[in-house]
């Protein structure tokens, strides 16, 4: 039986471990401490190592997905996360700030693997009046000659979550 | 705020002294770390200068993965994680809720040693500053 090994990225509280709970046939494990930085004002506790779970798809392949710590900190992680993997989800909050300058982070930190294999955006937390539209996005990327799928995807959601993976699976295929 | 400040500063001459101690009356023990429980390092001792802020994150993975592992096998409260090097040991072990020390020796030190030396330093650290 084949096996496929997905990985989730994004900023601190975009919504990785959500979205593997979402995703997940199998009760996920998640690796989290307490918060005792300024993040703590979002959310009690924080991935440290990784998030993981597994879906079966339908013709029983497993895509086993692990969820990245978002914090740079963590770098030691993303590079241990990496190995192997078949492609890359990228989740960006669309309130932060600069989500545009988020998700260049994430870019070239898994450069590699995105050459390699390939990536797909996940634009979380939009809303009508958001600065950065999924247009904004393509041409960012445009920009820089990269393309990819960008889609606005609510990390709560399984159906949202399930056609990034597609896009991402589809993206894999015609590669 | 100045009553938060002085409280901050006299916990901080605390864990200063505990980590000295625990690197003074452990020759084999070059260097000892305590960091947040998410990873982000508070204090250090070294015989040596020593970067701790790399470690202290991935001290935070380190710690996490013991727990989860020990929940996999139906164990609970994952008290210290132990590497065991070719030239030495870490030794990782929580302090309260937030807080982790993790101890650095070289190959000469009795692994029953390291782990006691650790523990009663963890112990005194939660003691007083907790």
């Amino acid at each position: 039986m084949s096996e496929l090994k997905f990985v989730i990225t994004g900023t601190a509280g975009v919504g990785k471990t959500t979205a593997i709970c979402a995703l997940s046939d199998v009760p996920p494990v998640a690796t989290d401490a307490d918060t005792t930085d300024d993040l703590s004002i979002i959310k009690s506790t924080t991935t440290v190592a990784f998030d993981f779970g597994e879906v079966v798809l339908e013709d029983g392949a497993r895509v086993r997905i692990y969820g990245t710590p978002g914090q740079e900190r963590f770098r030691h992680m993303w590079e241990i996360i990496a190995e192997g993997a078949l492609g890359l989800i990228i989740l960006v909050d669309n309130s932060r700030p600069d989500p545009l300058d988020d998700l260049m982070i994430y870019m070239s930190n898994f450069k590699q693997l995105i050459e390699d294999t390939g990536v797909v955006i996940g634009v979380t937390r939009c809303n009508g009046s958001d600065r950065v539209s999924i247009d904004d996005y393509y041409s960012f990327l445009e920009r820089r000659d990269m393309f990819c799928p960008v889609i606005e995807a609510d990390p709560r959601s399984r159906e949202d979550m399930v056609v990034l993976m597609d896009a991402l699976m589809a993206m894999l295929e015609y590669a | 705020m100045l009553a938060e400040k002085e409280e901050n500063s006299i916990k901080r001459s605390v864990v200063d002294r505990n980590l000295k101690e625990l690197i003074a009356n452990n020759d084999s023990i070059y260097a000892v770390v305590l960091s947040s429980i998410d990873g982000h390092a508070i204090a250090n001792q070294a015989q040596e200068g020593f970067e701790d802020s790399k470690l202290a994150a991935m001290t935070s993975s380190c710690l996490a993965l013991g727990e989860k592992i020990a929940l996999e096998a139906n164990q609970k409260g994952c008290d210290f994680v132990i590497i065991q090097n070719q030239d030495g040991f870490l030794a990782l072990k929580r302090v309260g809720r937030k807080l982790v020390l993790t101890t650095l020796a070289d190959k000469s030190i009795n692994m029953g040693m390291l782990l006691s030396a650790t523990r009663t330093a963890a112990e005194a650290l939660y003691n007083e500053i907790t």
